[in-house]
């Protein structure tokens, strides 16, 4: 049966027309005529016509209906996007411009069908998607779909840097970097506030202090003053005043004398039980200075009308002198600052205290902590290392040890301390490069530098102190 | 890094058709967009949505907020939240990173539920399973009505309600979660400290009645 036949037939029988037998010749030549023929095939093309725009706008309207999804942004990243067309058939699209995107520093490139560039602001910017899709003519114009391209603030310039309020009774420097002697060796430290505590103008917690002793002993002190606490900044400065003051007394000095000679019967093997004997001192002479920070905490507090918790802080701290033998070294520790010895070719590591790390998150011990001076672990708290030389002394606050040692398990690993001293020797993101001799003039200023390394998420006060 | 999820649990069920679902979905644009400007919870934060009607479905997994894009949600079917909170126990167990020797695992998940209604499946199993998870601490609010607080009450200490499931009511409900986000995130970021419970939370607008 031909097409017109066919179309002819097919419009009778939808409009009940039938076409009996004996009419069938009659309407052979209906369909044989002329005009018949012509409106036939104009019916058809309409028919076909009229099918196309039905299938284009069906087209059409599944683009628009489908979410166009992009990639976000972030303000000073290099950005590199292909638009997503989801469950849209792209096949359809035949071409396509992106509007909006020049304003904020990206541009869309036709060939790689991407949109690139390093994106100048933030926010949800609005773009214009314009598409043709197949089979439209060529004049005809652009489809329009709105697009949300989310571009993120740069997250570094969303910290401020308020001072702190330098009135405050409590004040203390917001950054402090000194190179400074230290028995034979030299020590460089740093303690700066932390970025969540200067993007609010709030303190610095972390102290520090070290000093020449007499008799050839030296120290070095740390203390991280807890965040929750509001009195810390001023609990930190206590602990470790304390600890130095102690050590200057009169009845100290006279004490650490005995050390030489146990020590002296220790090496020469002339004592009994002379480890047991050193460990005991180690524990009384440290024992005492920790206990009296705990005492100067709670004196402190009742004066200033405050609870010892207001002044919660951690404390370690390492006395060290130089024999014949070698170095030894003597340390306290509550909380988690770590503190380690490296021997002098750095290939093995001495960790000087135990941290105290709760199961989770927020789980320290501090000095002001009556209980811990009770607890069955505070005699471990205590240690007595005899090293024949040493390359660096190193005690951290937890602002330095969680972004660069991150757990525990890392501190007895000496690559890890290896990797930390590449760190230091400018193996890091932004090249900075501490040179640590004594005879560098520009010291105080590349470790202050260095000391201000990003890491997402670690924004606590940060103490670093180098004895090297 | 420490990540501080959040999960959103949000009741998608058919009679928040409308006004409703249409402020869920504003309040959590809202929400994503206030905390991309506070530098800590853009570091730290991590969001997942859970929708919930005769089904439960994360619709956006455990995504930081720089790369997190809202999906489109409609309103439909029952209020299966026992489903809902099996989900969010599922999720927690498979995204968040647990603390080991090795590695510093995630700060506990912050859960908020909301719904409009009484739950229509066997919401006890789904709370026993949810109860065996640790979280920081989970809200849940009840959005007008129909829904019941006390049967809350038993999911989470800390209960809110909504007079009206209005888009002003709504709104107001996502910017209180928005602000206890960015508290929270400072706080863990801070003082290393997790928060605990609504008491170390913003306090809530007055559009929002605490259930005791």
């Amino acid at each position: 049966m031909s097409d017109v036949k066919q179309l002819v037939a097919q419009l009778f029988k939808s409009n009940h027309i039938p076409i009996p037998a004996h009419r069938m010749a009659l309407f052979e030549q209906f369909i044989q005529n002329e005009q018949t023929q012509t409106a036939a095939t104009i019916i058809s093309q309409q028919q076909q016509a009229l099918m196309a725009r039905w299938k284009q706008e069906d087209k059409l309207a599944t683009i628009l209906e489908q979410p166009l999804r992009v990639a976000n942004a972030t303000v000073g990243k290099p950005y590199e996007a292909k638009v997503d067309f989801g469950q849209t058939n792209w096949n359809d699209i035949v071409a396509f411009q992106v509007e909006g995107l020049e304003q904020v520093g990206l541009a869309y490139d036709g060939t790689t069908k991407q949109i690139t560039g390093v994106p100048t602001q933030s926010g949800d910017i609005k773009v214009v998607f314009k598409f043709k899709i197949e089979g439209e003519p060529q004049e005809a114009a652009f489809h329009e779909k709105p697009l949300t391209l989310i571009i993120n603030p740069d997250p570094k310039s969303l910290w401020k840097n308020l001072p702190s309020d330098s009135t405050d009774p409590y004040w203390k420097e917001d950054a402090v970097t000194v190179l400074a002697p230290l028995s034979d060796r030299h020590i460089l430290v740093s303690s700066k506030r932390g970025r969540s505590h200067a993007n609010v103008g709030s303190f610095r917690e972390d102290d520090f202090a070290f000093a020449n002793l007499e008799n050839g002993w030296s120290i070095v002190v740390i203390s991280d003053g807890a965040g929750s606490a509001k009195l810390s900044r001023k609990g930190s400065a206590i602990a470790c005043q304390s600890i130095l003051a102690h050590f200057k007394d009169a009845a100290s000095i006279e004490s650490l004398i005995q050390f030489d000679e146990l020590l002296q019967q220790h090496t020469a093997n002339t004592g009994d039980d002379t480890q047991k004997k050193l460990n005991r001192f180690v524990y009384n002479t440290l024992g005492k200075a920790a206990f009296r920070a705990h005492k100067q905490l709670e004196a402190f507090a009742a004066t200033a009308g405050v609870t010892l918790k207001d002044m919660s802080s951690t404390l370690v701290f390492t006395l060290f002198k130089k024999y014949e033998i070698g170095y030894a070294l003597l340390s306290f520790g509550v909380g988690d600052c770590p503190a380690a010895v490296l021997n002098k070719d750095v290939s093995a590591v001495t960790l000087l205290n135990w941290i105290d790390v709760g199961e989770f998150g927020g789980g320290t011990r501090f000095i002001t902590m009556p209980e811990i001076f009770q607890s069955d672990k505070f005699a471990t708290r205590f240690s007595f290392k005899l090293v024949e030389d040493f390359s660096y002394l190193i005690l951290m606050s937890d602002g330095i040890y969680d972004p660069k040692f991150v757990v525990e398990a890392n501190l007895p690993n000496v690559k890890k301390w290896q990797e930390f001293l590449a760190d230091l020797n400018g193996n890091n993101q932004d090249g900075v490069k501490v040179e640590l001799r004594p005879d560098n003039e520009a010291i105080e200023e590349q470790f202050s530098r260095w000391m201000d390394f990003w890491s997402p998420g670690n924004h606590d006060d940060r103490t670093l102190a180098i004895v090297f | 890094m420490r990540r501080l999820p959040v999960y959103l649990v949000l009741d998608t069920s058919g009679s928040m058709t409308g006004e409703p679902i249409e402020a869920v979905k504003n309040g959590v644009q809202v929400m994503i967009s206030s905390l991309r400007q506070n530098p800590q919870a853009i570091e730290t934060a991590y969001i997942s949505i859970i929708t919930f009607d005769s089904t439960a479905r994360q619709i956006v997994p455990l995504t930081d907020l720089a790369s997190f894009q809202m999906v489109d949600i409609k309103a439909t079917g029952t209020t299966n939240l026992g489903e809902a909170l099996k989900l969010v126990s599922t999720c927690i167990d498979n995204e968040v990173t647990k603390t080991t020797a090795e590695q510093k695992g995630d700060w506990k998940p912050l859960v908020f539920i909301m719904t409009d209604g009484i739950p229509t499946d066997d919401w006890q199993s789904g709370l026993e399973e949810f109860k065996k998870r640790k979280t920081a601490y989970t809200v849940a609010c009840a959005a007008g009505n129909a829904a019941d607080s006390n049967l809350l009450k038993q999911i989470t200490e800390n209960v809110v309600s909504l007079d009206t499931a209005d888009s002003q009511s709504i709104a107001k409900f996502f910017t209180w979660v928005s602000a206890s986000i960015g508290v929270t995130s400072t706080k863990v970021e801070d003082a290393g400290k997790e928060v605990t419970g609504m008491s170390e939370l913003p306090p809530p607008p007055s559009e929002l009645n605490i259930v005791v």
